[in-house]
C-alpha cells in the first residue's frame, strides 16, 4: 500500500517538475500545484498511513484506542491552506504579468537577468 | 517562561493591522517608523534578557515542548532580532521619502510588518514546521514588494523570484513532513536531542538534503542563487535596501540553526558539502559583480559572495567559525543596506544606476561620497571597519583549523570585493560626470530624512570595528552555545536555564 | 604612546571638522602636531638608550589577541623620528605646493591620517595591530594618489597602488595568523620569545613567504615594483612622503621587526637577498633611460629599496647597521629631491628632463640643495650617502661565503646610481639653458624650506656622523640585532678593499655620466634597446590583466545569469536529485523494503484513475484538459486522505481544490493557448531529469513510511485533546490550541496574499 502511494508521490513529482521546465507559465503554475500536492501528500504518509481511525475522541474513558497520527493532518491542512493562499497570488501575478507583457513565454523573462 | 517572548511577532502583528485599517499616508509613514522603534526597544530588551539570564523560553499556549511549539530566544537569535531591527528602522526612516517615488501608496507598510513578523517568527521560533510557516509569511510578503510596481521589470524579476523560492518552500515542507515521520517530533530541541541519544537511519541525511537546499535557495548560496540577480535590481530601491539586509540572511540563519542542531552525523559531509557550496559561492558571486556596471547589480552579485563568507564560518564548525560567521552576518545587514541607500541617493542625485552614465559625485556631494565610502571600505574588509574584523576572525577560524583552500579563496575573493567597490567608488564619484549624460537639473536637494538611515549604518559599522571586543563575545558565546547544545535543549524541554 | 597619538587623532580632527578654523592655514596644525611629535619622541632617546624599550598595553579584543599594543624601542623610535619629522616638512611645503588646488581640505585630511597611521603602524607591538595600520596606509595613500581624480591615469595609478599593496596587506595577514598559532598570540614579544619554535615549525615557510608578499608589495620588490613609478601621479607632497619616511619604508620595517623572529634560516637569507639584489638593479638600470624626473626619482626609490631589503635579507651586524644608515640616507635625500622635482615642475611647467637644463641661474639656492642631496644620492663625500655606501660595501665585504657575487652586483648597480644622480643634477641646473614660458623663480621660501633643512641634515650629520651614530643608529641596532656592539662611523677608513671598491665606483660612475650627458644619441640608443628588451610593462600588464579578468567574469556570468528561469531550476533540481542519490547510494543508508501488500482494491483503483489523469495533464495541448486533469487529481488525493482517516484534510483539499480550479478557468479566459515551445531533446533532457527527481522522492517516502519511530508528540494530543483541551476533534484541537502559532501564521499568508492580490490586479483602476 505505501509502495503505491510512494510510487505515486514519485509520479507527482515528476510530473510536477516536467511541467516546472516548460516554457508556458500556465504549465509552470499546474506544475507547482502538483508539486505542492506531492509535497503534502508526502508530509502526511511520511509517519505511516492508518485507514479508518480518524482521530476522534469518542469516549470520555481514558481507555486507548489507536487513531491516525493526526499531527501530520494538521501539518498538511495549514500547508494546503498556505499553498492556496500562495497559488491565488502567483495566478494574479500569472495575470498582470500577462496584461502587461502579454506573453505566456517564461522565455520571454530572460531579459531582467542582463 | 517569559511573555515577552512573542513580542517580537505580536508587535508587527498589531502593527500590521493598524495599516490595514489606516488610510492615511502620513500617519503611515509615521507609524512605521514608531512601529520599528518600538521593535528595536523590545528586541534590546529581550537581549539584555538573554545576556542576563540565559535562553528565554515561550511554551506557546502553556503547552510544554516537545508538544507545543516553543519560541526560543537564545543569544543568536537575540543578535539577529537586534541587527534585523536596526534594518527595520533604518528602512522605514528611508522609505518615508524614498517610497513615494514610484509607489503611489502606503500600502507598503502592511508587507513591511508582516515581512517583519515573518522575519522575527523565522529568528525565534522552535520547531521545525512553524519555521516553515514564518518562511511562508515572510516569502509572501516579499514576493508582494518585489512586485509592488507592477512595471514589467518588476513582474518579470518577481516571477522568477517566486518560481524559484516557490520550489525552494515545497523542498522545505517535504523535509520537515520526512523529519517527522522518521523522528517522531517537530520541536528542535527534541530532534537535537534524540538525534544525539540514539542511532538514527542514515536516510536522515537524504531528508535533510532537501532541507539543506530549500535554505540555500533562501540564502543565495550557489548553484541556488539565480534569483537573486535575477530580482534584486527591480523594486523600488527601499524594498532592495530590504531585502539585502535580512532575506537572503534569514535563509543563513536557519542553516546554521538548524545544521548546527541536527547534524551531528555524517559531520564530515556536512562540512565538506558546507565549504565547497562556500568557496563557490565566494568566488562565483565575486566574479560576477566585477562585470557589472550598474550599481545594483554590482551590490546584488556582491550579496551573494559574501553569503558564502557566512556559510564558509557554519562550514568551519568550530566556536571561532560560527562567531566569524555571525559577526559577518551582523556586519554584512549593517554595510549592504547602507550600500544599497546610498545607491538609492546617487539614482536620486544622477538619475540613474548605471557606472557610466555618473560621475563627479565626489567634488559635488563629499558627504554622499563618505556615506558610501564607510560602507563600501566595509564591505571590503578594511580595518579599522566592521567588515575587518568579520574577515579576520573567519581567516583566523580557518587557518587554525586547516582548512586552507577555503581559506585561499577568502582572501582571494576579498580582492574581488575591494575591486568591485573601488569600481563604484571611481566611475560615479571620482571620474568627471560624462558629457552626454548630465544628470539632473536643477540639483535634487537631499534632506536629512535621506541622508539618514545610510549615516546611521554606517556608524554602526563603524562602532562595530571600534567596538568589535563586545560584538564578538556576543557572536562567540552564541557560537559556544550553538556548537554545545546541551543548554539549549535542557532549557526548552526541561525548561531549566543554564 | 597611545595618549600621544589620541591627542593627535583628536586635536587634528578637530581642526578638520570645523572648517572655519585655521582656514588656509589649516596645513600648519598637522605640521605642529608632527614637529611636536618629533620633539617628544627626540627626547624620548635618552629614556630608551638607558631602559631599552617603552612597552604599552591596552587590552582590547584579547579572545581574538587583538591588543592594542605600543613598543617604543630603538628601532620605532628611529622611524617615528623620520616619519614624524619629514611628516611635518612634507607639511610646511605642501601649504604652498597645494595652494591652487581645489578640495584641499580633504587632502591634508588624508595626509594628516597618513601620517598618523605610518606612526601607528612603526609603534605597533601587536601584529593584528600593526596590519591595520598597514592597511590604512595602503588606503590613505590610495586616496592621496588619486588625488587628481578627475584624470584617468591618476585614478588608476591610485587603485594598482591599492590593488597590489591590499593584495599583500592580506597575504601579510594570513601568514600573520598562520604563525601566530604557534606562540597562540599576536604580540611581538610573544613571538620573540618563541622564536625557535616558529622557525623549526612546518608553518614557517608558508608563513614567512606569505608575509614577505604584504612586505615586498609594500617596498616595492620586484617584480610587484611596478606600483610606484605609476604612483608618482600624485601630487609632490604625496610622492616626497611616500617614497622617504612612509609607506615603502613599511616593508622594510616589517622585516627589520621581524628578522629576530624568523630570520637566520637559509630561506630568509637567499629569497629575501636574492629579491632584494634584482629589485636593486632593476631599479637602477631603469631609473637611467628615464625621462620624467619624477619617474627618474621613483626608480632610484626601487633601487635604495631593493638595497635595504638585500641588507635586511643578509642580516648580520653590519648589515643591520648599514641598512639602518642607509634608510635615514634615503629618507633625508629623496624627500629632498621629491620636493625639488615638485617645485620645479611648479616653476617651469614641465617634468621632461630633456627640456630642463640652465635652471642653476634661476633657482641658486633650490641648485644648491638639489646638489647636496644628488651627491647623497650618488654615495659621494661629504655627504652622508657616502657613509651609507661604504658601510654597505664594508657589510658585503665581511659577509661569510656568497660576497663576491653581491659585491659585483653591488658596485655596479652603485656606479649607475652615480651615473644617474649626477645627470640628473647637470641636466637639470647646468646643460644648456632652455626657454621658459615664465622665468623661474623661487619665491615661496616654504618650498624650500623643508628640502633645505633635510639637505643640511645630511651634510652635518656627514661631517659629523656620530651625531646619528652614537645616538639614533646604536639604540636602534639592538633591536635589529640582538647582541650587535656599537658602530663606529668614520668618513676615513684607511686604505682597504672598501675604499678601492669607492673608487672604482666614482671612476666609472663619472665616466658614465659623462657619456650620458654627452653623448645623446648613446642615451637614446639605450633608450632604445630598454623599450625592445623590457618590452613588458608591468604597470600596463596589470591592467590588462584586470581588463581581461573582468572579460571573462562577465562570459561567465552572462553563461550562467542567462535569464532562461526553466534552467535555473533544472540546475536546482538536478543538484538536489543529484545530491540525494548520492547519499542513498554512497551514504550507507538501508534499501526500503519494495514489498506490495495490498489490503484493499480502494487505493490501487484510485491510483489507476489518477496515473493517467497526471499523465494527461501533462501530456495535453488543451488548457482545459489540463485544468480538468488537473483537478481529477486533487479530488483524488483527497479520496486518499479521506481512506487514510484524515476527513477534515480530505474537506480542505476538496475545497481548495476546487476553488484553485475556479480562479484558473477564470484567470485562464485571459490566457493564450499552449504552444509547443520545446523541441523534443529538450523535453527528453527535461523528463530524465524529472525522473531523476521523482525517483528520489520516492525512495524517501518510503525511507519515511518504514522509519516506524514511536510518536510521543501525537499520543499526548491524542490524551490530552480532550481532557485538557476540551476538543474531540484532535486535528483542530491541534490546529487552533497545540499549535496555533502555526494557524497565527497561516493566517497573516492568507491576508497577505488577499492584499497582495488586491495591489497586484488593483494597479490598473488605481484604487485600493
Amino acid at each position: 500500500m505505501e509502495v503505491i502511494l510512494a510510487i505515486l508521490v514519485g509520479i507527482l513529482f515528476t510530473a510536477g517538475v516536467y511541467l516546472l521546465l516548460r516554457r508556458s507559465i500556465v504549465k509552470f503554475i499546474i506544475g507547482f500545484i502538483f508539486i505542492s500536492n506531492a509535497t503534502n501528500l508526502l508530509v502526511f504518509m511520511a509517519s505511516g498511513l492508518l485507514a479508518g481511525a480518524p482521530a476522534f475522541i469518542r469516549d470520555e474513558g481514558g481507555e486507548k484506542i489507536i487513531m491516525a497520527d493526526p499531527v501530520p493532518q494538521a501539518l498538511v491542512l495549514t500547508a494546503i491552506v498556505i499553498g492556496l493562499g500562495i497559488t491565488a497570488f502567483t495566478l494574479a501575478l500569472k495575470y498582470r504579468f500577462f496584461q502587461v507583457t502579454g506573453t505566456d513565454d517564461l522565455d520571454q523573462l530572460k531579459r531582467t537577468d542582463q | 517562561m517569559n511573555t515577552a517572548a512573542a513580542l517580537p511577532i505580536l508587535i508587527p502583528l498589531v502593527l500590521m493591522i493598524i495599516m490595514i485599517i489606516n488610510r492615511s499616508d502620513t500617519l503611515a509613514r509615521w507609524t512605521g517608523v514608531a512601529g520599528s522603534l518600538l521593535l528595536l526597544a523590545c528586541s534590546v530588551y529581550l537581549f539584555a534578557t538573554v545576556r542576563h539570564s540565559g535562553i528565554l523560553t515561550l511554551q506557546a499556549g502553556g503547552w510544554r515542548a516537545p508538544f507545543g511549539i516553543t519560541l526560543v530566544i537564545d543569544l543568536f537569535s537575540g543578535l539577529m532580532l537586534m541587527a534585523g531591527s536596526v534594518i527595520l528602522v533604518a528602512v522605514s526612516v528611508f522609505s518615508v521619502r524614498f517610497i513615494r517615488e514610484d509607489c503611489c501608496n502606503n500600502r507598503f507598510y502592511v508587507f513591511f510588518f508582516s515581512l517583519a513578523m515573518g522575519l522575527n517568527g523565522s529568528f525565534i521560533t522552535g520547531d521545525l514546521f512553524n519555521l516553515f510557516v514564518w518562511f511562508e509569511v515572510l516569502l509572501l510578503s516579499s514576493f508582494v514588494l518585489i512586485t509592488y510596481g507592477s512595471t514589467p521589470q518588476q513582474l518579470k524579476g518577481g516571477v522568477k523570484y517566486l518560481a524559484l523560492n516557490l520550489l525552494g518552500s515545497l523542498f522545505f515542507l517535504a523535509g520537515t513532513g520526512l523529519f517527522y515521520g522518521e523522528t517522531g517530533t517537530l520541536n528542535m530541541a527534541r530532534l537535537a536531542e534524540l538525534l544525539r541519544e540514539g542511532e538514527y537511519s542514515a536516510s536522515l541525511n537524504v531528508s535533510a538534503i532537501l532541507i539543506f537546499v530549500a535554505f540555500g535557495i533562501k540564502g543565495a548560496v550557489f548553484p541556488f542563487h539565480f534569483w537573486l540577480p535575477a530580482s534584486y535590481h527591480t523594486p523600488n530601491i527601499t524594498i532592495t535596501s530590504l531585502f539585502a539586509g535580512l532575506l537572503s540572511k534569514v535563509g543563513v540563519y536557519a542553516m546554521i540553526r538548524v545544521f548546527t542542531l541536527l547534524f551531528m552525523h555524517d559531520q564530515v559531509f556536512w562540512q565538506h558539502l558546507f565549504l565547497v557550496v562556500a568557496g563557490l559561492t565566494m568566488v562565483i558571486g565575486g566574479m560576477a559583480a566585477t562585470a557589472q556596471y550598474e550599481t545594483r547589480r554590482v551590490l546584488s552579485y556582491h550579496i551573494i559572495s559574501q553569503i558564502g563568507y557566512m556559510v564558509m564560518g557554519l562550514g568551519i564548525y568550530t566556536p571561532l567559525g560560527i562567531a566569524g560567521a555571525l559577526f559577518f552576518m551582523i556586519h554584512n545587514m549593517l554595510a549592504k543596506t547602507a550600500a544599497f541607500m546610498v545607491a538609492g541617493l546617487i539614482r536620486r542625485v544622477k538619475g540613474s544606476y548605471e557606472l557610466m552614465e555618473i560621475g563627479g559625485l565626489y567634488r559635488e556631494r563629499p558627504l554622499l561620497a563618505v556615506l558610501f565610502i564607510v560602507p563600501a571600505f566595509a564591505l571590503a574588509g578594511v580595518p579599522p571597519l566592521s567588515g575587518f574584523f568579520a574577515k579576520f576572525i573567519l581567516i583566523k577560524a580557518g587557518l587554525e583549523d586547516g582548512h586552507y583552500w577555503i581559506t585561499a579563496m577568502a582572501v582571494f575573493t576579498a580582492m574581488l570585493t575591494l575591486f568591485s567597490m573601488i569600481k563604484i567608488w571611481n566611475e560615479a564619484f571620482l571620474k568627471k560626470t560624462p558629457g552626454n549624460h548630465p544628470g539632473i537639473n536643477p540639483p535634487v536637494r537631499l534632506n536629512w530624512i535621506d541622508l539618514f538611515p545610510p549615516a546611521f549604518l554606517g556608524s554602526l559599522s563603524i562602532l562595530m570595528g571600534l567596538f568589535a571586543g563586545p560584538v564578538f563575545r556576543f557572536a562567540l558565546e552564541a557560537a559556544r552555545v550553538l556548537t554545545n547544545v546541551s543548554p539549549y535543549i535542557e532549557s526548552v524541554i526541561y525548561g531549566l536555564s543554564p | 604612546m597611545h595618549q600621544a597619538l589620541l591627542i593627535y587623532l583628536t586635536v587634528g580632527g578637530a581642526a578638520f571638522l570645523f572648517p572655519g578654523v585655521g582656514g588656509k592655514r589649516r596645513a600648519l596644525v598637522p605640521a605642529l602636531l608632527l614637529a611636536g611629535f618629533f620633539l617628544f619622541f627626540l627626547f624620548k632617546l635618552p629614556f630608551i638608550a638607558e631602559t631599552g624599550a617603552w612597552h604599552q598595553v591596552i587590552l582590547w579584543i584579547p579572545e581574538l589577541g587583538l591588543n592594542l599594543e605600543f613598543l617604543l624601542d630603538g628601532l620605532s623610535l628611529f622611524m617615528v623620528i623620520l616619519v614624524a619629522g619629514i611628516g611635518a616638512l612634507v607639511f610646511l611645503y605642501s601649504r604652498v605646493y597645494m595652494k591652487e588646488y581645489q578640495e584641499t581640505g580633504r587632502f591634508y585630511l588624508y595626509l594628516f591620517l597618513f601620517a598618523g597611521s605610518m606612526t601607528g603602524l612603526v609603534l605597533s607591538a601587536n601584529l593584528i595591530q600593526l596590519f591595520i595600520f598597514w592597511e590604512l596606509t595602503s588606503v590613505l595613500s590610495f586616496l592621496l594618489i588619486g588625488f587628481f581624480h578627475e584624470k584617468a591615469e591618476a585614478r588608476r595609478a591610485a587603485f594598482q597602488s591599492l590593488y597590489i599593496t591590499g593584495f599583500g596587506g592580506l597575504c601579510m595577514l594570513a601568514g600573520i595568523i598562520l604563525l601566530g598559532s604557534i606562540p597562540g598570540s599576536y604580540s611581538l614579544p610573544a613571538w620573540l620569545a618563541s622564536s625557535a619554535a616558529i622557525r623549526a615549525s612546518s608553518f614557517y615557510v608558508p608563513g614567512l613567504l606569505l608575509i614577505l608578499v604584504g612586505a615586498f608589495t609594500k617596498s616595492a620588490q620586484f617584480p610587484f615594483h611596478f606600483w610606484l613609478p605609476t604612483a608618482m601621479k600624485a601630487p609632490a607632497p604625496v610622492s616626497a612622503y611616500l617614497h622617504s619616511a612612509t609607506m615603502v619604508k613599511a616593508g622594510f620595517f616589517l622585516l627589520a621587526r621581524l628578522a629576530p623572529v624568523l630570520g637566520g634560516t637559509p630561506e630568509w637569507k637567499y629569497i629575501i637577498s636574492s629579491v632584494g639584489v634584482l629589485t636593486m638593479l632593476v631599479g637602477s638600470y631603469l631609473a637611467i633611460s628615464q625621462k620624467d624626473i619624477k619617474s627618474i626619482l621613483a626608480y632610484t626609490t626601487i633601487n635604495g629599496l631593493g638595497i635595504l631589503v638585500l641588507l635586511i635579507g643578509i642580516n648580520t651586524e653590519q648589515s643591520a647597521s648599514a641598512a639602518l644608515i642607509f634608510l635615514f640616507v634615503h629618507a633625508m635625500y629623496k624627500a629632498t629631491l621629491f620636493m625639488m622635482a615638485g617645485m620645479i615642475e611648479k616653476k617651469t611647467g614641465t617634468r621632461d628632463i630633456d627640456r630642463l637644463g640652465g635652471l642653476a641661474r634661476h633657482m641658486p639656492v633650490s641648485f644648491i640643495i638639489a646638489l647636496l642631496a644628488a651627491l647623497s644620492m650618488a654615495g659621494l663625500p661629504p655627504m652622508l650617502g657616502f657613509l651609507g655606501k661604504e658601510l654597505i660595501y664594508e657589510a658585503k665585504v665581511e659577509l661569510p661565503g656568497i660576497n663576491f657575487p653581491l659585491l659585483v652586483l653591488g658596485v655596479l648597480s652603485n656606479i649607475l646610481m652615480v651615473a644617474v644622480s649626477l645627470a640628473f643634477l647637470y641636466k637639470i641646473f647646468l646643460g644648456p639653458p632652455r626657454r621658459y614660458a615664465v622665468a623661474p623663480d623661487e619665491k615661496g621660501w616654504l618650498l624650500l624650506a623643508g628640502p633645505a633643512v633635510l639637505a643640511l641634515f645630511s651634510l652635518v650629520l656627514g661631517l659629523f656622523p656620530d651625531l646619528i651614530g652614537n645616538t639614533l643608529i646604536n639604540t636602534a641596532l639592538p633591536v635589529m640585532h640582538a647582541g650587535a656592539g656599537e658602530v663606529d662611523l668614520k668618513i676615513w677608513h684607511g686604505v682597504n678593499t672598501v675604499f678601492f671598491l669607492s673608487l672604482l665606483t666614482v671612476f666609472f660612475g663619472l665616466l658614465l655620466s659623462w657619456l650620458i650627458i654627452r653623448k645623446t644619441t648613446l642615451l637614446e640608443a639605450w633608450r632604445r634597446m630598454n623599450n625592445a628588451i623590457f618590452y613588458i610593462r608591468f604597470s600596463e600588464l596589470f591592467s590588462a590583466a584586470i581588463d581581461r579578468f573582468i572579460a571573462f567574469s562577465g562570459r561567465k556570468e552572462k553563461v550562467m545569469q542567462h535569464g532562461y528561469h526553466r534552467y535555473y531550476i533544472l540546475t536546482i533540481v538536478s543538484f538536489t536529485a543529484l545530491l540525494m542519490w548520492g547519499k542513498v547510494i554512497l551514504g550507507g543508508v538501508e534499501w526500503p523494503e519494495m514489498h506490495v501488500r495490498v489490503e484493499s482494491f480502494f487505493i490501487p483503483v484510485l491510483v489507476g484513475v489518477m496515473v493517467p489523469a497526471v499523465l494527461y495533464s501533462t501530456l495535453t495541448r488543451s488548457r482545459m484538459a489540463a485544468i480538468i486533469d488537473m483537478g481529477v487529481v486533487g479530488y483524488g488525493i483527497s479520496l486518499i486522505y479521506m481512506y487514510f482517516s484524515a476527513v477534515d484534510l480530505a474537506i480542505m483539499q476538496i475545497l481548495v481544490e476546487t476553488l484553485t480550479v475556479v480562479i484558473f478557468v477564470l484567470v485562464l479566459q485571459r490566457l493564450p493557448r499552449f504552444a509547443i515551445l520545446s523541441t523534443r531533446r529538450t523535453r527528453i533532457r527535461d523528463l530524465t531529469v524529472a525522473l531523476v527527481f521523482g525517483s528520489v522522492m520516492t525512495m524517501v517516502a518510503l525511507f519515511a513510511v518504514q522509519a516506524n519511530v514511536p510518536k510521543p508528540v501525537s499520543e499526548y494530543f491524542q490524551d490530552r485533546s480532550l481532557t485538557d483541551a476540551f476538543g474531540r476533534n484532535v486535528v483542530n484541537v491541534i490546529l487552533v490550541d497545540f499549535r496555533a502559532f502555526d494557524t497565527l501564521g497561516e493566517t497573516v499568508v492568507l491576508i497577505t496574499a488577499a492584499l497582495g492580490i488586491l495591489v497586484l490586479i488593483g494597479k490598473k483602476t488605481g484604487k485600493i
